[in-house]
């Protein structure tokens, strides 16, 4: 099992949503974060005074998937999270043992 | 109301009888002139006025020297002869003068109403213009400041205003104050401080002095909010409780006095030759240079924020965590404010109303655009909160002179002010190293001073003939002539102006600087460093402003 983190644009959230959808992903999980990557964020001016925002929001997917479809899934919420310009985000990409379903408590390693 | 106070206070009133009847000397003023709670005897036919402000009773002249005393008995006597002639109609005019009393009571309490309203406005300004973590501290001292210094004002504040405002400054509008009639320091044309109407009790507990009390006590309550702004993000709310009463009881009434309670600067055009006396028709220096300047020294006593300034002396930008409260907070002060400088009229009378609500409105917009282009132009991007801090500054700088002028100086003022605003700003954060997160002082304090200077320049004398008893039948040698200024032929206006308002910031300033300097010394009026690093809300009020998850960036 791979577990899917997606760093994307707040406002991608919707065609991101949408196009795991359509390539049948039911369960994800989202979380506003803030943070920054090589640019260090954007200046601002406040008062006639400039200072920067360095911690820009942005929405973090957490989707798990069988290890034969990652590749796909991340080429899909690349796809749909692109805009090309400077703030795109991240997608990482990790290994996992297993889960268990709470309601159940069975254990899962598909 | 009047039936209901009858029957809910039999002992005191039988306790204010018998104290009457053991003073036969208060007994003897009282015989002249009562006060009136219930406001059944205000307003009679010597109320009643046409539409200059001819009286309509005929009074007996007294100085028999005075050249046109013949002229004077004789229209006195054919007064009385038509009088005796037609009774119904002496009866219809004391039915009409109570209702212009009644009408300008209306008026004055209404208005009053609006400017109480800016309170809203304020808190939401304040608030929006702080970082998030003090928000909950700056409501609680937009709401204490309200709340004590109003108390202050009732206990002594009223009294030291318009203890003597009978003497010199009678508001005929609404019926006069007849009973406030004694000057604590001072006599005559030199009055400093009001003596009379502690706690409303005695010749302020009257209906005409309380509507004065009404609408003068929102007056105080703004000079003691525009404080909050400088001081913010950094006072304990004791010592703010401190500064409160400060502005309530002393710092506020005392110039109040001098200049609309009857006292001496008001009287410098009797006393001096100096135009109509010390003019401030709204408040540009009385409330807004007082409570502008006692912020100033304030700022200057706590010191700037935690960080405000970098190692290498130069500001850091602490962002307004909501733009939304500063914008709709600044349009509510817009709202108030056409209470607080139409409403200083104190009667719907007075049709004047309706130049000064324009004039007030003119300013207002063509400081904000000045402000907004003046910014837009220096640093490339127009910034909202300036813009509303230019709304306000023509505001400010309008309030005096607004009943005086016409609309093109409202908008040549108003436009000053915007760019003043701006200058102020940058002075105060880049220069001066006073740190004023809401740029009280600019507005206030510097806008207010202008306002009262800009009178004396622009004051039109299209209004205001008698003002402060002076040129009631003629004045530079034209009959129903007002307060003129230099633009239009009298320099010794603008100079009083000149000193009035330079004189009130240097009151202001001097006083608070004294005593909070002192209070400082004692016990610091600082929040440690901890508190202030972590934000105020919790370690003062034990709470935050926001309810839990609020502070999450809403997904698209």
């Amino acid at each position: 099992m791979t577990l899917l983190k997606a760093i994307v644009r707040p406002d991608k959230v919707d065609s991101v949503k949408e196009a795991l959808g359509q390539i049948g992903i039911s369960g994800m999980t989202l979380f506003e974060v803030r943070g920054h990557g090589k640019q260090k964020g954007h200046p601002a001016i406040y008062r006639g005074q400039e200072y920067n925002v360095d911690l820009v929001p942005k929405v973090q997917f957490e989707v798990v998937v069988d290890d034969s479809v990652a590749e796909d899934v991340v080429a899909t919420i690349i796809k749909s999270a692109k805009t090309g310009q400077i703030g795109d985000g991240r997608i990482f990409v990790i290994p996992i043992s297993h889960s268990y379903k709470i309601r159940t408590g069975d254990m899962d390693r598909q | 109301m009047v039936s209901m106070s009858l029957t809910r206070r039999p002992r005191f009133r039988a306790l204010l009888c018998a104290l009457l009847l053991t003073l036969p000397a208060a007994g003897t003023v009282f015989a002249q002139a009562s006060p009136d709670p219930a406001g059944i005897a205000t307003g009679d036919k010597t109320s009643v006025t046409d539409a200059g402000g001819g009286s309509f009773v005929v009074a007996e002249p007294t100085d028999k020297s005075a050249p046109d005393y013949a002229e004077k008995k004789k229209a006195y006597d054919e007064f009385q002869a038509s009088a005796q002639k037609e009774p119904l109609a002496m009866k219809l005019a004391d039915g009409l003068g109570h209702v212009k009393i009644a009408t300008n009571t209306a008026w004055t309490l209404n208005t009053g109403y609006l400017v109480l309203f800016m309170q809203a406005g304020f808190a939401l300004l304040t608030c929006g213009l702080v970082r998030k973590k003090n928000a909950g501290h700056l409501m609680m001292l937009n709401f204490a400041a309200y709340v004590f210094a109003f108390l202050a004002y009732y206990a002594v504040g009223f009294a030291f205003q318009f203890g003597a405002v009978a003497l010199n400054a009678a508001p005929a509008n609404i019926g006069g104050t007849p009973t406030l009639n004694r000057f604590l320091l001072g006599s005559g044309l030199w009055g400093f401080l009001g003596g009379k109407g502690f706690f409303l009790t005695g010749p302020a507990y009257d209906a005409s002095a309380n509507t004065m009390m009404l609408f003068q006590v929102v007056f105080m309550e703004t000079a003691g909010y525009i404080i909050v702004g400088s001081i913010c993000e950094r006072i304990t709310f004791g010592a703010f409780l401190l500064c409160e009463l400060f502005v309530g009881a002393l710092l506020y009434p005392i110039f109040g006095n001098w200049v609309w309670g009857g006292g001496w600067m008001s009287q410098l055009g009797a006393s001096m030759g100096l135009g109509h006396g010390y003019v401030d028709f709204a408040g540009s220096s009385v409330v807004h240079a007082v409570g502008g300047f006692c912020a100033m020294a304030l700022a200057i006593v706590l010191g700037p924020r935690e960080g405000k300034y970098g190692p290498d002396g130069k500001p850091v930008a602490f962002p307004a965590h909501n733009l939304v409260f500063v914008v709709a907070g600044t349009f509510i002060l817009l709202f108030g404010w056409m209470g607080f400088n139409p409403g200083s009229t104190l009667g719907a009378t007075d049709l004047r109303i309706s130049v000064v609500a324009v004039n007030t409105n003119l300013a207002a917009v063509a400081g904000s655009a000045s402000a907004l282009l003046v910014w837009y132009w220096i640093f490339g991007k127009p910034d909202i909160t300036m813009a509303c801090n230019g709304m306000l500054a023509g505001l400010v700088a309008i309030t005096a002179p607004c009943a005086f002028v016409g609309p093109t100086a409202a908008v040549v003022i108003g436009a000053i002010a915007g760019a003043i605003v701006c200058g102020g700003v940058l002075l105060n954060e880049r220069i001066l190293k006073i740190d004023d997160p809401c740029g009280a002082i600019s507005v206030h304090g510097f806008c207010g001073w202008f306002g009262a200077v800009a009178l004396g320049i622009f004051a039109d004398g299209t209004y205001g003939a008698g003002w402060n008893g002076i040129g009631a039948a003629s004045y530079l040698g034209a009959a129903g002539r007002g307060v003129t200024g230099l633009l239009h032929g009298d320099a010794s206006q603008f100079l009083v102006q000149l000193g009035g308002a330079t004189l009130c910031a240097v009151y202001a300033f001097g006083f608070t600087f004294l005593v909070f300097k002192a209070v400082n010394a004692v016990k610091s009026m600082r929040v440690s460093r901890e508190v202030e690093i972590e934000g105020l809300d919790v370690p003062e009020f034990g709470m935050e402003a926001y309810p839990e998850g609020s502070e999450q960036v809403s997904l698209a």
